[in-house]
């Protein structure tokens, strides 16, 4: 069953084609990553899935519906998650705070004006569970910008996950910054994750798209020039050329 | 949470007034007007973090809605005035907020502060607002002899203290839903769009329905602030609607402290004790006062007054064990 289709998806910022007439398509439980050279308009891609852009031209379909014109909230009901680049946790709230906000986001009680946040045992008790499984409880009145960097993209991604009706989980550069050890954390997280959540991923961590993804696509100047397993990828003389390029370029590549 | 600080100060306003001067009545019913106007702004300000310069609007339209009632429909019943200034305040930012918070940070600033003087400049500079009594260049200049409210209670006239403690009521109850709103689902909410928007949208909320609603709360309570400011000032005028009054609520929730709920409290404490020492000695030099008290605290209190009195309090509380509070 396909959950995500995406039809001659164009982005133009000026005279840049960021995204230029993409379609794809992605099945229920696929683990898909996106990879593509720096400024390859893979962020942009799924800003334009999450909805935080607006395309050019082309059509989203999410769960057999257009939601080309859905704003991001709206998607979120639809059961979109999606984590940042780079961390846009609440960094001034606490660990245990920003677990409430992503929690509530889509139930009822979030338009509630007078009664305490604390008086809502559910959201609380879900609160404890989901900081507890991502090791994050002991710090849980601790400011998010006081945490180590790694907790917080494990942050991060766990509450990403906690989304009500989860049903396709965008994850951008999940593991850029982190060393190895942390890296295989999220790793570790995104391999738990229920078959009936389809995961869509971008990242430069070779570790992590191995890791992880049964079918990669590459993206080259906002254009698909590569799809398939990643054996085929690995393979690809076209992909190594103009992705993985030379020795030093590959380096580079996973520096950043 | 502790309740030991509240019960002090409320015991302290409480038992203070009937031993002091009217004129200090007059300014402690000013600080509380205040302190209401403060706290309902530093719900835009400090939790939705859009700095406004433009809350002036509703404040004066609250104290407008209670002066023009009385002026020529010679209605003086608190529980007509009160409900209709939170009313047409609120109408008021339901009606401006699409136009403001399609922007944020300055551009929300210029076009709350440009909304504001334009109110001004039309209650002052227009022929029909003379007409109609808001006051103007051509006659009269605002409306004077404003009196207290009528609260159809039996017996009951209010007098300079009895105003005092009906303000004080007014304050406390708008304290408390503060309190809840800012507890709420709701409240966290604003502050997680302060923190970051784009997340908060991807988390599933609707954060210009937020902010909408958050604007309409805030303009509510600068209209029942307006309203008591009124009663307590007995004259308003168009700089109501201006720039010089919606300053203040900002200097206060920065002086206190704009990510407390008390905070604007003390800063509206400050501000009005010393415009009031500042009156009875050297007057014309209160915005010179009132700038060094604002670069002093910036300087020296970044976070708010309010919040060294809270780690004070912290410290007091350790020191004589009292965990209870």
């Amino acid at each position: 069953m396909e959950i995500l289709r995406v039809e001659n998806l164009s982005k133009s910022f000026g005279g840049v084609h960021a995204v230029n007439d993409v379609s794809f398509s992605v099945e229920v439980g696929e683990r898909l990553a996106v990879i593509g050279p720096n400024g390859a308009g893979k962020t942009t891609l799924f800003n334009l899935i999450n909805g935080q852009l607006r395309p050019t031209a082309g059509r989203i379909y999410f769960c057999g519906q257009d939601i080309t014109k859905m704003l991001t909230h709206q998607r979120a009901h639809a059961g979109q998650g999606r984590s940042f680049q780079l961390t846009s946790l609440f960094l001034d709230l606490t660990v245990f705070e920003n677990a409430l906000l992503a929690l509530n986001g889509t139930k009822p009680s979030r338009y509630q004006v007078l009664r305490p946040i604390t008086g809502y045992e559910d959201l609380m008790a879900k609160a404890e569970e989901t900081l507890k499984a991502a090791a994050l409880w002991e710090q849980k009145d601790e400011l998010v910008k006081n945490i180590s960097y790694g907790e917080q993209r494990r942050l991060e991604i766990a509450l990403t996950t906690v989304l009500s009706d989860l049903r396709l989980l965008l994850l951008d550069e999940p593991s850029c910054g982190l060393t190895g050890a942390e890296s295989a954390d999220i790793i570790e997280m995104i391999r738990k994750l229920g078959r009936d959540i389809t995961v869509l991923l971008v990242a430069h961590d070779m570790d992590l798209v191995f890791g992880v993804a049964e079918r990669i696509m590459v993206l080259h100047y906002g254009e698909i020039i590569a799809d398939g397993e990643p054996e085929e990828i690995q393979a690809s003389p076209m992909v190594k050329e103009i992705y993985m390029g030379s020795e030093e370029d590959t380096g580079s590549a996973r520096a950043s | 949470m502790s309740f030991a600080p509240y019960i002090i100060v409320g015991l302290i306003l409480l038992i203070i007034p009937p031993f002091v001067h009217a004129d200090i009545q007059l300014m402690l019913a000013k600080f509380l007007a205040f302190a209401v106007f403060a706290i309902g702004y530093n719900l835009v300000f400090g939790y939705l973090g859009l700095l406004s310069l433009g809350h002036g609007v509703y404040f004066g339209a609250g104290g407008y809605t209670v002066a023009l009632l009385q002026y020529h429909l010679d209605i003086d019943s608190f529980w007509i005035a009160m409900p209709l200034a939170i009313v047409i305040a609120a109408l008021l930012a339901a009606a401006l907020g699409p136009i403001v918070l399609r922007s944020t940070g300055m551009y929300f600033l210029l076009l709350t502060f440009a909304l504001g003087e334009l109110f001004y400049s039309i209650a002052w500079h227009w022929p029909f607002m003379n007409v109609i009594g808001v006051g103007g260049e051509m006659g009269m200049r605002g409306i004077t002899g404003i009196m207290y409210p009528d609260l159809n209670i039996p017996g009951l006239t209010l007098t300079s203290t009895s105003f005092y403690y009906f303000i004080f009521v007014g304050f406390v109850i708008c304290y408390i839903l503060l309190y809840r709103i800012t507890n709420s689902p709701f409240g966290h909410a604003l502050v997680g769009i302060r923190e970051s928007e784009p997340r908060m949208q991807a988390l599933g909320y609707n954060t210009w329905r937020y902010k909408y609603i958050a604007f309409i709360i805030s303009a509510g309570f600068s209209g029942v602030g307006g309203a008591m400011f009124a009663w307590n000032n007995t004259i308003i005028d168009p700089s109501h609607f201006a720039v010089g009054t919606s300053f203040l609520p900002m200097v206060m929730s920065i002086i206190g402290g704009s990510k407390i709920l008390f905070g604007p409290v003390i800063g509206a404490l400050i501000v009005i004790f010393a415009e009031y020492f500042a009156s009875i000695t050297v007057r014309a030099r209160w915005p010179l006062i009132l700038g060094g008290i604002f670069v002093a605290s910036v300087m020296f209190a970044r976070a708010g007054i309010g919040v060294y009195l809270a780690r004070l309090w912290e410290k007091v509380r350790v020191r004589y064990g009292n965990t209870k509070g």
